[in-house]
């Protein structure tokens, strides 16, 4: 009898690295599994996906997916992510980062990589605090949150990630919540298919760290407070302020076409240069 | 040299232990019916469950229940329509549904 195994498996490690380090009820695995599923389905094969990734817990992706992987310093993988992109402009780049890692140490390269639009998929998975390193809290910890380094409550606001990368120029972004599977499954698939820097904020419990310190119960609890408390674009749009203050809204925040920054760059190469110009394609 | 491509690692050499007991044994039910394996879509792999409970708190049918190794098992093999959502909510890869890729497959096409 051959033994059934997930059909994720092709697009794993599995030999070598699993079971994985993420703690039981981490929502990062199904983070993992969605974007598997949103490559499988659009029918990309291996060699043409290139991972890049930072430090922290949802930057160990790439020791699970059999891609081209990179994984690199904390905060740094939309700094070597563009450069990948720009020296190989047939990859299909993707940078899977935490909240910590994109957001504070990495905070200005997120921001520069949407401005400029460079076709790179993001995938930021917040789960409101620094998991790895003992649940310190980060720029997206919401305010009155009791982490290890916030004792009595935390009294700085959060980011909106969503807002701030909308305003700073991204193409695509996108909210989604570990919960709701299904969604997140088509926001990331949408997010690659589209031109232009482009983000999915995927929301995951952290039952740890985070989830421990407020009492927020196990894993199972988390994301049922994630169902209950999220509310879609279509809807938080008849919703007056009052009513939407402390819910998640999920779905695509912000889609618009602008110019992509290889192509721009081949332009300038071919103008500055004529016939003589040698920009990969 | 080559690195291994998926196609190389799906067929010949699973990760499963044989040592394990298949999931389906520890359900009495499941072995009411003979052959675990055939008798359930659903299958948990062991080896790689870490026992958080989500597909047992989120199966709409109840298929799924938390064995005394703190593990899930398929306690009601006959109940399971296959709406795959354990399968796709399971962080550690655990859970797989027989003919799943198909489905998928026509989900990501109209989505």
């Amino acid at each position: 009898m051959a033994a059934i195994l997930p059909y994720e498996y092709k697009y794993l490690r599995a030999k070598k690295k699993f079971p994985h380090v993420w703690c039981p009820g981490c929502g990062i695995g199904i983070v993992m599994g969605s974007i598997i599923r949103a490559i499988d389905s659009l029918g990309w094969t291996k060699n043409e996906i290139m991972l890049v990734s930072g430090i922290g817990c949802t930057s160990r992706m790439p020791v699970y997916l059999d891609f081209n992987t990179l994984h690199t310093m904390h905060g740094r993988a939309l700094a070597f992510a563009t450069g990948v992109k720009l020296a190989n402009p047939g990859l299909k780049v993707i940078a899977v980062m935490g909240d910590g890692d994109a957001l504070a140490i990495g905070g200005n390269h997120v921001i520069h990589a949407a401005r400029r639009n460079i076709d790179i998929t993001s995938i930021i998975v917040n789960n409101f605090n620094y998991g790895m390193t003992g649940g310190q809290h980060s720029p997206t910890t919401p305010m009155n949150a009791v982490t290890a380094t916030s004792p009595h409550g935390m009294i700085e606001p959060g980011f909106d990630t969503c807002a701030l990368l909308s305003a700073a120029g991204a193409s695509f972004v996108a909210r989604a919540t570990v919960y709701h599977v299904i969604e997140m499954d088509g926001l990331i698939r949408q997010a690659l298919e589209k031109k232009g820097f482009s983000v999915v904020e995927a929301l995951s419990p952290c039952p740890t760290n985070y989830g421990r310190a407020n009492r927020l119960g196990d894993a199972v609890k988390m994301m049922e407070d994630m169902r209950d408390n999220s509310v879609t674009v279509t809807k938080a749009a008849k919703m007056t302020p009052e009513e939407l203050s402390g819910k998640i809204v999920r779905g695509v925040l912000a889609e618009r076409e602008a110019p992509e920054y290889t192509d721009l760059y081949r332009e300038l190469c071919e103008r500055v240069q004529g016939k003589a110009a040698e920009v990969p394609k | 040299m080559a690195r291994k491509t998926g196609q190389e690692s799906t067929g010949n050499t699973p990760p499963v232990d044989p040592k394990a007991p298949p999931a389906a044994a520890q359900a009495p039910e499941a072995a009411a019916c003979g052959q675990g394996e055939t008798c359930s879509y659903v299958h948990i792999f062991q080896e790689w469950c870490k026992g958080c409970g989500i597909c047992v708190a989120f199966c709409p049918k109840h298929v799924l229940e938390m064995g005394r190794n703190q593990k899930a098992f398929v306690a009601r093999p006959g109940d399971c329509i296959r709406c795959y959502l354990c399968a796709r909510r399971c962080p550690d890869f655990a859970v797989t549904i027989t003919e799943e890729l198909e489905r998928i497959r026509q989900e990501g096409a109209e989505s």
